[in-house]
């Protein structure tokens, strides 16, 4: 008994020797205290080695637990992550109003046009409101081309558009299985879908699906890459409602950005999408559209003009301009007081460009950084009707192959 | 010589025969010692502690991980309790099967009953004090149980938690239930109940003109097994705190769309597992108390429904004199373990 005694006494001595070992090998703790919440966490621990997400939502403002949820004090990886708000994409839009919302973050005044979570939500791109209606009445389920169902169901009372609400596409739902296969196979694409499968299609959903290129990086520079994980990937085929890729195989930035049948000027291709196409049209107005043609906008003669009109400009003389405020969030134009922009049709400022003294305007890439020089048509040898300013009249000329 | 605090609170000798492990399963004094790691980890835990709704489940993420050797303590503590759940259960029915139940221990044995309902209750509330998404359920359910009482049951709702919202309240009454009300009460029956294991002449044993083996062991070596079944315990339950650590959820969402009771937590504790099989067949009162506490009740007059016992019998496993008692108690422990199992 004795010896008993003495054996597991010696036993339980190794335990306690387990035991701090044990301890001894969990990881140092390592605590960030983000300025804005005040409360410590412990997220850097193990996740040190990741990059600084942007330089306008630096961690040791932020944090992490602010934007991805989380449960911040825990060390072990099960518990750690067990809350996060969208598994590893927080701008998820099931989650992006707890995640990137907040009267002073992306979900603020229209007024001060911080309406970003509202906009984006009833955005054409989210709501797909046009391509199912489109379908719907294409195969006898609606009688006209009012949008009755969106991606996920919205409503907006303050509408300008006519449309108070969308309620919930569910294909199973439909009647007719072509409209049926269209919700299967078709909706695929944009900020409210998980992506195809394919390296092509690679992209993630919500916000990030236009802002962030690469791991846990954001940014307003978007390159023409991130919206061709969705446009110009192939065609749909309407009879057996599958999609076509394209097949070839582009090794330049001229043959990748557009598939092989499209037709493009120079600038549609050495610019980026983003140069073009303004916050509203690809982000939204607020309201809810019908489809497509109601906020896309932007033409040729938005910045060259036509023969009888110069481009729109504003001259900044506000310094709490808005201008100013999206150009200090990618500033490869260096805008001061008294300088002179585009402006679209709709109000909305160019603000990549610069209107020179001698009337010509200078232009930077967003994601290029490349500096453009161009002038108005008005003066130049154009013949182009004053009333054809869709982009194909431009391209009888202008076209690349031309 | 004269015996130690320690030592003089066992008899001076005991017979040798049930003094050996397979007799008794060393399940009684195993409790003893379970609850003595609970109180001493518990006190521990308290010092980190925090009880009040908001910061509750942090102070035990912080303990868990920030606190030096805090996943120890809490691992000790959370498998003691469960593990006192067991070990009463495998005391009690070790009692019944030797049929140690019988006069003059009649009493002694409604003591140890009123001890196993307080070990439940304490591992109950002490579950509760985690108020974090896996608790939620349990709560809403544990109290709710009680608002289906007739005459008393609003009163014992309020009792039990304070009254009003639930989730929000009842926090600081379980807790204080669990490190006061309750453990004030356990201990006391259990130094009563110990009290009472001596008075009653010790381990059941036949009287001395029929007993087959007459050797005795001294409390000397009665305290050396008692001190080995300890190591032995400790060891155990240290390999589970090392291996098998305390289950632990994401503090309670605060976000207005995060659903009260998430399915993914809609689970009893395990021990009430099986209660919450029946509670899908119908009426709560009926099947989640009514039910329940006859099957108590039933447990707990064993000893008065079954009291015949051949005088050369008491104390051995399986006599034959005592048959019912043990059919008794083997179908109610068969009706617990199916239910807790077919519980998916």
């Amino acid at each position: 008994m004795r010896r008993l005694l003495f054996l597991s006494s010696f036993l339980l001595l190794i335990f306690f020797l387990f035991i701090w070992w044990v301890d001894f090998r969990q990881p140092a703790p390592v605590a960030l205290i983000p300025s804005l919440s005040g409360e410590v966490e412990y997220c850097l621990t193990c996740h040190a080695d990741l990059p600084e997400i942007s330089a306008s939502h630096p961690v040791q403002i932020f944090g992490c637990v602010s934007c991805h949820g989380g449960e911040r004090l825990a060390l072990n990886a099960d518990l750690a992550h067990s809350s996060m708000r969208g598994g590893s994409n927080p701008s998820d839009l099931s989650v992006v109003a707890e995640s990137c919302g907040g009267g002073n973050c992306h979900s603020g005044s229209e007024a001060d046009d911080r309406h970003h979570i509202q906009r984006v939500t009833s955005s054409i791109q989210s709501t797909y409101a046009g391509a199912i209606a489109n379908i719907r009445f294409t195969f006898g389920a609606q009688v006209d081309l009012t949008p009755v169902f969106g991606m996920t169901s919205i409503s907006d009372n303050e509408t300008k558009t006519g449309i108070k609400s969308l309620a919930a596409f569910h294909p199973a739902d439909e009647e007719n299985p072509f409209i049926q296969k269209f919700g299967a196979e078709c909706l695929t694409c944009h900020v409210n879908a998980a992506p195809r499968e394919g390296e092509a299609y690679a992209r993630q959903t919500g916000c990030a699906a236009c802002h962030s290129v690469g791991e846990h990086q954001m940014t307003t520079a978007i390159p023409y890459t991130q919206c061709n994980a969705c446009h110009n990937r192939g065609n749909y085929d309407l009879r057996s409602m599958t999609f076509v890729e394209r097949t070839d195989r582009p090794t330049s930035r001229l043959a990748d950005y557009y598939q092989p049948i499209a037709q493009f000027t120079r600038c549609e291709y050495t610019l980026d999408c983003v140069d073009c196409h303004t916050r509203d049209e690809v982000m939204g107005d607020g309201d809810i559209h019908a489809n497509q043609k109601s906020i896309q906008y932007v033409q040729c003669k938005t910045c060259h003009g036509t023969l009888d009109e110069l481009p729109r400009t504003k001259t900044l003389t506000d310094p709490n301009d808005i201008v100013f405020r999206m150009s200090f969030l990618n500033p490869v134009m260096d805008l001061k007081l008294g300088d002179t922009v585009i402006v679209t049709e709709q109000g909305e400022p160019l603000w990549n460009t610069r209107q020179l003294p001698d009337g010509t305007f200078e232009m930077v890439g967003k994601a290029t950084k490349q500096y453009f020089t161009f002038k108005p048509v008005m003066g130049t040898a154009c013949e182009q009707k004053p009333d054809e300013q869709e982009s194909r009249y431009c391209h009888e000329c202008h076209a690349v192959e031309k | 010589m004269r015996p130690s605090f320690f030592h003089h609170l066992h008899p001076p000798t005991i017979p040798a025969a049930q003094a050996r492990w397979r007799h008794t399963l060393g399940a009684g004094g195993t409790a003893v010692f379970l609850m003595l790691i609970l109180g001493v980890t518990g006190i521990l835990e308290m010092f980190y502690y925090l009880p009040n709704p908001e910061d509750a489940a942090l102070s035990v993420q912080r303990i868990t991980y920030h606190v030096p050797f805090g996943w120890l303590i809490r691992n000790l503590h959370y498998w003691s309790a469960q593990m006192l759940i067991l070990v009463s259960a495998l005391h009690l029915l070790r009692v019944i099967f030797t049929a140690a139940y019988t006069s003059p221990r009649r009493f002694n044995y409604l003591l140890g009953m009123g001890l196993f309902l307080l070990a439940i209750l304490l591992d109950f509330t002490g579950y509760i004090l985690r108020w974090d998404k896996s608790i939620c359920y349990p709560l809403l359910t544990g109290t709710n149980l009680l608002k289906t009482i007739p005459l008393i049951g609003d009163a014992l709702f309020v009792i039990a938690t304070g009254g009003g919202e639930v989730c929000s309240n009842a926090l600081i009454r379980f807790y204080t239930w669990h490190i006061f009300g309750l453990t004030i009460v356990a201990v006391i029956l259990m130094a009563w109940h110990a009290f009472r294991v001596r008075r009653d002449g010790g381990i059941a044993v036949p009287p001395p003109d029929s007993r087959a083996d007459t050797a005795r062991i001294s409390r000397n070596e009665l305290v050396r097994r008692e001190a080995l079944a300890m190591l032995i315990v400790s060891i155990f339950l240290i390999l589970l705190s090392i291996f098998f650590p305390a289950p632990i959820a994401p503090a309670m969402s605060a976000s207005a769309n995060a659903s009260v009771t998430e399915s993914a937590y809609a689970r009893a504790p395990w021990f009430f597992l099986w209660i919450q099989q029946m509670l899908k067949w119908g009426d709560p009162f009926t099947f989640g108390i009514l039910i329940p506490l006859a099957a108590f009740v039933f447990v707990a007059l064993i000893p008065y429904l079954f009291p015949h016992i051949q005088k050369n019998e008491i104390g051995a496993w399986f006599p034959k004199s005592n048959r019912m008692a043990q059919i008794a108690i083997i179908i109610c422990l068969a009706c617990v373990l199916v239910l807790t199992f077919i519980n998916r």
